[in-house]
């Protein structure tokens, strides 16, 4: 009798998990592994062919615009990282501590969210006309008469990558963050309170701490979308900002195979360092 | 205490903070009015105008300035869509209910499901079509190689929504389904199925509407078929035109339309739980 319940209970686990588990591993793990194989061939003008070499490697290395492309990268990650926490984070404070009311809440996720129903391209796109020479904001600034000419930092430069990037994803900052707020006991701030502590420390002391682990999965999120990220600096930019996406894109549009894989495996194993970094600062199993 | 002082603080700011995520929305609300053709996609608006739109639909005198090439683009979405959808929640829904039980290996197998939304766009495709080019050789195409890139991204959504809803599922109903000698697979179809839906639904949404504007991956691993992100990136290296704001009105009421289904769905599928409820109240 015990066999069979126990029987009864393996063989559907199995089965229930083995089309997903299959599929993930021919169409995730497979082409990663492939993208670590083909950085070692040896590529040519016009063709690649299955030669071990450590060519593509060291023409990386070698070359600034690489390597530049990976320092560019690294530090616009770290910028937009800290933008987007730090308009984030008032934001979520504000939806998910302090409105009382939970339908004024949701009312106000929900208008953070509704812009993520225009295709992505469209919203990068759309920062264009806000940011030129003759865009909204510099009509607005002007109008308001708090400059005299146009700021023509403001679009086709690095600048405008970042103001671009921080707003397509501050809401991935704010959600969650917003969510673990929204958990937290009243009654422990309360106590605090009453204890006499004044509004900074509790929110140092209890308020933060807690909302942490919320913090880190925002965290990921952006740091995983920003550091594939190749389409808003190439439309914002005018090509002057080159992130490791941008690098594969062009390379494998003229063929390189060999180099956009290498530029791959950067890619992977600094997203690797970053998510295991984060994931060490709060255990997420435990916290959620 | 300063909660007084920072509560309207905070109120103000969430305003303005608003209105930076809708600013680039609604100038490109106004821009789409532009007049044409010779209206660029910059103010100030010269006249208004519905130019661009009729000129989306083809309705406008053939002018230098090329139509965007949506049509097909957006059948060929629209399908991929409807397919990861379905595969990606039939997936999830079956890891999910694997999940509900202890099982040895199950940390490796969540990471090994999560991954799928974490690798970055670019290096799904970009693997993907390195390992049809070379390894299996095959051809790559929007309804194969770029589809199974989708179910990679989107499954794991579909997955982590359904384990969200089935951790909060009672598992009495189902026991004593069983115990009344219903077949699994009937006690599922008839049982549990109907109490997960709103968040089969979800997960639904979720799958499609990702897919629908997925670019990344689609870029690399479609081959020459464009699906519509891809019509509107091939936009970003010519010189753009305020067609592609009237487009980006377009897709965003064809959003709401379908946020609006799901609403609609959703409050059908609630309701229908509360009556079952009742019903088994009266009982």
């Amino acid at each position: 009798m015990s066999t069979d319940i126990v029987n009864k209970q393996k063989t559907p686990t199995f089965k229930l998990l083995a089309p997903g588990v299959v599929w993930m591993i021919l169409f995730l793990v497979a082409p990663i592994m492939m993208i670590v194989y083909v950085s070692f061939w040896t590529q040519t003008t016009f063709s690649i062919n299955s030669t071990l070499t450590l060519e593509s490697w060291r023409n990386f290395f070698a070359s600034d615009a690489y390597v530049g492309a990976l320092w560019t990268t690294v530090r616009l990650w770290l910028i937009v990282l800290g933008m987007t926490f730090l308009i984030g984070y008032p934001a979520a404070l504000y939806v998910g501590l302090l409105v009382k009311s939970k339908t004024l809440s949701t009312v106000l996720l929900v208008l953070c969210v509704i812009p993520f129903w225009t295709s992505f391209l469209i919203r990068v796109l759309a920062w264009r006309p806000m940011l030129g020479k003759e865009g909204a904001v510099n009509i607005v600034l002007q109008k308001m008469g708090l400059i005299d000419s146009p700021i023509e930092v403001l679009l086709f430069s690095e600048l405008s990558v970042i103001i671009g990037m921080t707003q397509i994803y501050v809401v991935f900052m704010v959600g969650p963050i917003a969510f673990m707020l929204g958990r937290i006991d009243r009654n422990i701030i309360e106590a605090a309170r009453d204890l006499g502590a004044g509004f900074g420390r509790i929110f140092w002391k209890i308020i933060f701490p807690l909302s942490l682990p919320g913090v880190v999965v925002g965290a990921i999120f952006v740091s995983v979308m920003v550091l594939g990220e190749f389409a808003t600096s190439g439309a914002l930019s005018g090509r002057k900002v080159n992130l490791l996406g941008n690098i594969i894109v062009t390379q494998v549009g003229s063929l390189k195979w060999a180099m956009a894989s290498v530029v791959g495996v950067i890619l992977t194993v600094l997203l690797g360092i970053v998510v295991a970094g984060f994931l060490r600062i709060v255990d997420l199993k435990r916290e959620l | 205490m300063e909660s007084k002082i920072l509560k309207p603080v905070l109120a103000i700011y969430i305003g303005l903070f608003i209105l930076f995520l809708y600013g680039p929305f609604f100038v490109l609300g106004i821009l789409s009015f532009q007049q044409g053709p010779e209206g660029g996609p910059q103010f100030p608006i010269i006249e208004w105008s519905t130019y661009w739109y009729k000129h989306l639909f083809g309705m406008t005198p053939p002018s230098r300035i090329a139509p965007l090439p949506v049509g097909e683009a957006l059948v060929r979405s629209l399908i991929l869509a409807f397919m990861t959808m379905v595969t990606a929640t039939v997936l999830g829904v079956m890891a999910a209910q694997a999940f509900r039980r202890r099982f040895t290996g199950a940390g490796i197998v969540f990471y090994l499901i999560v991954l799928g939304m974490m690798v970055p766009g670019v290096l799904t495709g970009l693997g993907t079509s390195l390992l049809a080019n070379n390894v299996v050789g095959i051809e790559r195409h929007w309804w194969s190689t770029a589809f199974v890139a989708h179910v990679v991204y989107t499954f794991p959504f579909a997955f982590l929504v359904m384990l969200a809803i089935l951790n909060r599922f009672d598992g009495s109903v189902e026991e004593a389904s069983w115990s009344l000698g219903v077949s699994p697979i009937r006690t599922f179809r008839k049982v549990t199925f109907p109490l997960i839906f709103p968040g089969v639904l979800s997960a639904m949404l979720f799958a499609f509407t990702l897919s629908f504007d997925e670019f990344p991956r689609t870029l690399f691993a479609s081959g020459r078929d464009q699906t519509l992100p891809l019509a509107i990136y091939g936009t970003f290296s010519v010189e753009i035109h305020p067609n592609i704001f009237a487009f980006g009105v377009m897709t965003t009421l064809f959003s709401f339309a379908l946020l609006a289904v799901y609403g609609i769905l959703m409050g059908l599928s609630v309701r229908r739980a509360k009556k079952m409820a009742m019903q088994e109240d009266i009982a």
